[in-house]
């Protein structure tokens, strides 16, 4: 099978300083994949040598099977977006779209297309130090939608975000990831982007701890799914039958524990019981992430 | 050549250029005017004299290095590195480029700044009544040797700016080199001095003062210090991380 992305033993020291050990992984099309770990785990490192703006110490890594700078014009297969703050303030939004966009040979009216697709057209003319975070966010995410990428590779793109912000982002993302394209997206938070990935990918101290599906990952540790029915006490009985603990969350809502969505979504079919809203508990999530990543310290 | 357009809109989409050629423009009409006026008619006879004073036009390589520098350092300094390094991989392609756009930068800096100074020089001279003794070949090789050499300090500019990614850093330096460093060493080895890339790049004009090296020397001894330091950026830039 080709990946869209192999990362095969990468490692980078920095001096005494181990940043990336032995991070080997692969992710497949048409995913949103979070990188998930703790500040100084190793993830800005590795989405460098990634996109061939750090040497690895040791291993290699390929974008489509190759490595990144080994791509044709790069860009056009993979957009990214590592800080964001990468701008000149004295620069507008379109003129820094435009100086990338020629790299590249792609004509100014791609610019004014992503510039409306992230929704700062009006914004477009404005030197760039006059932005808020979260345009200077969504002008990142322009740069990196310029060359109408299959790949996203995006570092923390939630930090700074309103909820608004936030929201945009993932009905984005979503949108973006639904015609078979991949997402790779980091955060140090699993709350802030657990409702948008797939899968997750968990490291910390430079080397990877989990690499599995939400659901998987939050049924392994005993996760909490918050499940709304108008027949709350017919689906309490048949998700007990099969074994699962539930506890009522109010009067509208069970707590079904150490199981998956699916798992809830199946049996309430099976039982012919409707459902409002199943969600997988974002606080729990966050709490297997800290109990993972703290092992990770640990060990 | 697609990310030589990109170097050159990066180049006008800032105030920087604008202000360097502010500046460049006030300080070539202040120095010309008050000296073309205010030197005594006895230090304006030879050919020696009218080339010194209308040299001032390179002081336009000052701002094309400055220009130049900025290339690579506000890069680092913004961050723009990361999102320029990503559209364009190819690391000597875009040294390449850039050095390309600041020799082009220079080349404009050189026209204005020597343009200034002599087109105004020698309006004064004649309004003074000051016999012009320089030949045509005498203006040609100073306003060419100007101009070609503003253009090549563009091009060191780039280089020492990624040498020395530092913005600051880069800036001190270049003055420091070119303002101190170059004249103390000239003025106490001048056999020495003259090698160096200020003063070699000032033997291009012609006979603006002693002890310089004749003119083709210099285009070769700046040629050559140009290349150098353009080896040596290009290879750190090879091989250091954008992190």
């Amino acid at each position: 099978m080709t990946y869209v992305i192999e990362s095969a033993s990468l490692t980078k020291r920095y001096g005494d300083v181990l940043a990336v050990d032995d991070l080997s992984f692969n992710i497949e099309a048409g995913t949103i994949t979070g990188f998930l770990g703790p500040n100084g785990a190793g993830k800005s490192t590795t989405l460098r040598m990634l996109l061939g703006l750090a040497k690895p110490t040791r291993g290699h890594a390929t974008l489509f099977g190759k490595p990144y700078d080994e791509l044709e014009t790069p860009a056009l297969r993979v957009g990214a977006v590592l800080e964001a703050t990468d701008f000149h303030p004295g620069r507008s939004g379109r003129d820094h779209l435009r100086m990338l966009s020629r790299a590249v040979g792609l004509p100014d009216s791609r610019v004014d297309e992503v510039l409306a697709l992230v929704e700062l057209q009006d914004a477009a003319k404005r030197r760039v130090k006059g932005y808020s975070l979260g345009m200077r966010q969504r002008l990142g995410l322009a740069s990196a939608l310029l060359g109408d990428p299959d790949l996203l590779v995006l570092d923390e793109p939630a930090n700074g975000l309103d909820p608004e912000g936030v929201r945009w982002l993932r009905d984005f993302l979503r949108d973006f990831a639904s015609g078979g394209r991949t997402v790779l997206i980091s955060s140090h938070v699993l709350a802030e982007i657990a409702q948008t990935v797939d899968q997750v990918l968990i490291i910390s101290h430079g080397r990877l701890i989990t690499e599995s599906t939400l659901d998987d990952l939050t049924a392994r540790v005993g996760g909490v799914v918050r499940v709304q029915s108008p027949n709350l006490d017919q689906l309490a009985e048949a998700l007990q039958r099969e074994g699962i603990v539930t506890t009522r969350n109010n009067d509208h809502a069970l707590l079904a524990q150490g199981t998956t969505r699916e798992r809830v979504g199946d049996i309430a079919l099976s039982a012919g019981i409707a459902i409002y809203e199943l969600v997988t508990e974002g606080s729990s999530l966050e709490e297997v992430f800290l109990d993972l990543t703290s092992e990770g310290v640990s060990q | 050549m697609n990310q030589l357009r990109a170097e050159l809109l990066k180049i006008r989409s800032t105030r920087t250029t604008i202000g360097l050629l502010a500046g460049l423009i006030t300080l070539a009409l202040l120095f010309t005017i008050l000296t073309c006026t205010l030197s005594p008619m006895s230090q304006l006879f030879t050919v020696q004299d009218q080339t010194n004073v209308l040299s001032f036009g390179s002081i336009a390589g000052v701002f094309a290095a400055l220009a130049g520098v900025m290339l690579f350092t506000s890069e680092y300094r913004f961050g723009t590195i990361r999102p320029t390094s990503l559209f364009n991989p190819n690391r000597n392609r875009l040294f390449t480029s850039k050095v390309t756009a600041g020799v082009l930068s220079g080349l404009v800096f050189g026209v204005i700044g020597e343009g200034l100074v002599f087109a105004i020089g020698i309006v004064i001279f004649k309004i003074r009544g000051v016999d012009i003794v320089m030949s045509g070949a005498n203006m040609t090789e100073l306003i060419v040797g100007a101009i070609v050499g503003t253009a090549l300090w563009g091009a060191i500019g780039v280089a020492i700016g990624a040498i020395v990614p530092n913005q600051v850093g880069a800036v001190i330096a270049l003055l420091a080199w070119g303002f101190v460093v170059e004249n103390l060493v000239f003025g106490f080895l001048p056999k020495i001095g003259r090698f160096l890339p200020v003063h070699a790049s000032d033997s291009m004009m012609g006979p603006i003062q002693n002890k310089l090296l004749p003119g083709n020397a210099g285009v070769v001894v700046t040629v050559g210090w140009a290349l150098v330091l353009a080896i040596i950026g290009m290879s750190l830039l090879r091989r250091r991380d954008v992190i």
